[in-house]
């Protein structure tokens, strides 16, 4: 088997496919494009909070999202991977605290964590600058106009990207790390694990 | 007084053979060994485990590679290259840190070189640009230990008469090959219809019980997991724990070591580890043996100066690092769409489980005016995409576009890639030609966690590559063509598999151009062996392990002979 070379650092996850190297550097550059976001993002909230007609409820509303960003992401995850007429959505797979659960144990970088927490800020100073609401309220299709807005920047496409990926974790990842409720997901892709599976006392974090 | 007769730097293919062979004679061995100690107690098909989290590997800011890639040429023609700490970039080098080494993760996919092999510069000439050497013994010197390794890793396969098969002393494989999917015989059909000759292709996993392991319980997750029954020919399940039980034999784990003591007169004299408490401790013996994998092994030699090393041990030539070597060649993909096929082999081509076990050595040498003056060509292997999930479906999350896909497009289009659709792909592999662009050397700015410069790997490769893995690749790509696959691709680049890698050491005759003699000796240090995949000065074209199971069993009956 050729191992291709592995991508576990943030900027590098979706190196994964399509390979090659164009596509590599494409996602350095975004690494480099979220950097100077991230350093703008703070004079964006005070100019959409002082500016704004809405703006000491904008302010007031980004404040409380910032002591329970659950609401936010939940909000979010269901908007990327809604529930269908046969498939699960991310409720069913309980894709919510299972990211909860990856922000709060080893093996992913700090830097990406901070990255995955700090996103909620800024999606909903997005969401308040479009619809003067907080992202959680908003309906389907504005939900979506924030997104499709956020994600023409190589940031919000590289945080929607990696909401997307602990969703895949979620949905198809053994049980035992709490997703994937009842092999919901697995049945729903037919998707045959291998085995045995993990037990209980011998998660990844518990090896070594 | 020395502590122990033999002392082992790395618990992998390289070093396995070599404590077992010892261990076995009466010899004490002790074997240093990075990683912690799993088992198959502690290997499970989780995804997670394996793939997604660095838990078989060091995390990569505690210990990182400096890696320098091509970024274009200088007016003078001259080439530039971009260093990037491999923290920075993600691209992990690490292949597998525990007792047994990346062993424990391989494939088991496995083929002996040819007699060709051993000497492509007589056979083939000079290609401009590359440093292609004969071998200094030849593939007879090798034979007997290939079938050992057969026989003690455990090889399971079927000999099929063939136009490249090479010379066997034996008749055919120790156990029978492992249970086949489907789809290997409408490959056979296909190759045959284009006249070429599909082989069965030898893995090192158990096809039936053999002392405590078992059996391959074919799950179908197999490269890179710990094998959970044992089956797997791991250097761990195959060699240490034999060797374990002679008592003549330790392994300690978490025992990193940081330096190589040589004496006035350029002999070893003790290891430096550090132990799991980050304490540093030294052992002496008769005899050291390295065996890191070729990027660490070269690391530690070059960090080893001594009285005698002023430049690192065994480099007094300047070659330690030098010619480090990969697979080149790279892979395509075909895809079957289950209602193309009728209800019964429909259902036959869903199961996971048995091997797709099918190759072609047709143009292992290329004999074609179409491609240019006869040359060393390759190998291709046929095998299903890798069955992880999570990877599987965060590969469908970009449109055909680039553009991010969510909600109810993307769950279409997982729905299809994982119940509809069969992803046959095929694997190119061919010889890596070293060259002045691939070496290891140390990078003095970057230090891992314990103070030691990393590793500083130059990443060239000859053009000359990517010409015979596009020649591969086009074969390959008719068989799936054959076969009334869809949406047949295929990439071929200069981009290493980390997981395939080889020299650094190479051996020679001459201590002017290479690093160890013909028995895996330091040339400038008697008591010092290498017996990783470091020594071998050219690469061959087929994954390196079988190889360097044979070459550490020879090397360990010199070393037996001597003590």
């Amino acid at each position: 088997m050729r191992r291709e070379i592995t991508k576990k650092t943030l900027h590098q996850w979706d190196a994964t496919l399509p390979a090659g190297l164009p596509e590599r550097l494409k996602l350095r550059q975004s690494r480099r494009d979220f950097l100077k976001l991230a350093s703008v993002v703070p004079a964006t909230m005070l100019l959409s909070a002082c500016g704004g007609s809405n703006s000491s409820a904008a302010q007031a509303q980004v404040a409380v999202l910032d002591q329970s960003p659950w609401q936010t992401f939940s909000a979010v995850q269901n908007h990327l991977f809604p529930k269908g007429a046969d498939s699960p959505g991310a409720d069913d797979i309980n894709a919510t605290l299972y990211l909860k659960s990856v922000l709060a144990l080893p093996g992913i970088d700090d830097s990406d964590k901070k990255f995955i927490r700090d996103g909620v800020k800024w999606i909903n100073d997005i969401a308040s600058q479009m619809f003067a609401k907080p992202f959680h309220q908003l309906d389907k299709d504005n939900k979506e106009a924030v997104l499709q807005r956020i994600a023409t920047s190589s940031a919000g496409e590289n945080w929607l990207s990696l909401l997307l990926l602990y969703i895949f974790e979620a949905l198809l990842t053994d049980p035992v790390y709490g997703g994937n409720t009842n092999k919901i997901g697995w049945q729903w892709l037919e998707h045959q694990p291998g085995f045995p599976g993990p037990p209980k006392d011998k998660r990844y974090y518990l090896l070594t | 007084m020395k502590d122990i007769d033999v002392c082992i730097i790395g618990s992998g293919a390289g070093g396995g053979p070599v404590a077992l062979t010892l261990a076995e004679a009466g010899y004490s061995v002790l074997v240093l060994e990075k990683g912690p100690w799993l088992t198959e107690d502690d290997f499970f098909k989780d995804e997670l485990a394996c793939c997604r989290r660095s838990v078989y590997t060091p995390n990569l800011k505690d210990e990182r590679h400096v890696l320098e890639e091509y970024n274009g040429q200088n007016d003078d023609g001259s080439y530039k290259w971009r260093s990037e700490a491999s923290s920075d970039s993600g691209s992990d080098f690490w292949n597998g840190n525990c007792v047994g080494g990346s062993s424990n993760f391989m494939s088991g996919y496995f083929y002996r070189l040819k007699p060709k092999d051993f000497h492509l510069r007589s056979e083939f000439g000079e290609i401009k640009g590359a440093n292609v050497v004969d071998w200094p013994i030849d593939y007879a010197a090798m034979e007997p230990y290939y079938t050992k390794a057969e026989h003690v890793v455990g090889i399971s396969g079927k000999i099929i008469p063939h136009p490249h098969q090479e010379p066997r002393s034996t008749a055919d494989f120790p156990y029978p090959p492992t249970a086949e999917h489907a789809v290997s015989g409408l490959i056979d059909k296909a190759c045959r219809e284009l006249k070429m000759h599909p082989l069965p292709t030898p893995r090192a996993i158990l096809s039936r019980p053999e002392d405590e392991r078992s059996s391959c319980e074919y799950s179908g997750f197999c490269g890179s997991y710990g094998c959970s029954s044992g089956a797997k020919g791991s250097a761990r399940a195959a060699l240490l724990n034999k060797a374990i039980k002679t008592g003549n034999c330790t392994i300690l784990p978490h025992a990193k070591v940081y330096h190589i003591t040589s004496d006035q007169s350029g002999r070893v004299s003790a290891a430096e580890y550090y132990d799991k408490d980050g304490a540093k401790k030294s052992i002496t013996a008769k005899i050291f043996v390295v065996a890191c994998q070729a990027i660490e092994t070269s690391r530690l030699l070059l960090a080893s100066t001594g009285p005698k090393h002023p430049d690192g041990l065994a480099n007094n030539s300047g070659q330690v690092g030098k010619n480090l070597l990969f697979s080149a060649g790279g892979s395509g993909t075909g895809e079957f769409t289950y209602t193309q096929f009728d209800t019964q082999l429909a259902e036959a081509m869903k199961q996971r489980g048995p091997f797709v076990n099918r190759g072609l050595q047709d143009w292992y040498f290329i004999n074609d005016k179409a491609f240019g003056a006869p040359a060393k060509g390759g190998v291709i292997d046929f095998l299903f995409r890798h069955p992880n999930a999570i990877s599987k479906a965060n590969g469908e999350k970009w449109d055909d576009d680039g553009k991010l896909l969510w909600g109810q497009p993307l769950k279409k289009r997982l729905k299809s890639v994982f119940s509809e659709t069969k992803y046959l792909r095929f694997e190119v592999f061919n010889d890596w030609l070293p060259t002045d662009d691939c070496f290891v050397s140390l990078d003095n700015a970057v230090k891992d966690k314990w103070g030691s410069p990393v590793a500083k790997i130059r990443l060239g490769y000859h053009d000359h590559d990517l010409k015979v893995g596009r020649y591969l690749a086009e074969k390959s790509e008719q068989v799936l063509k054959q076969m009334n696959a869809r949406n047949i691709r295929s990439s071929v680049s200069g981009a290493p598999p980390p997981n395939l890698v080889a020299g650094g050491c190479r051996f020679g005759d001459d201590p002017a151009t290479s690093v160890l003699n013909a028995d895996c000796q330091a040339h400038d240090a008697e008591n010092l062996y290498v017996t990783d995949g470091s020594f071998m000065p050219t690469g061959g074209s087929v994954p390196y392990t079988w190889t360097i199971y044979a070459n550490a069993f020879r090397v360990a009956d010199i070393i037996k002979k001597r003590l």
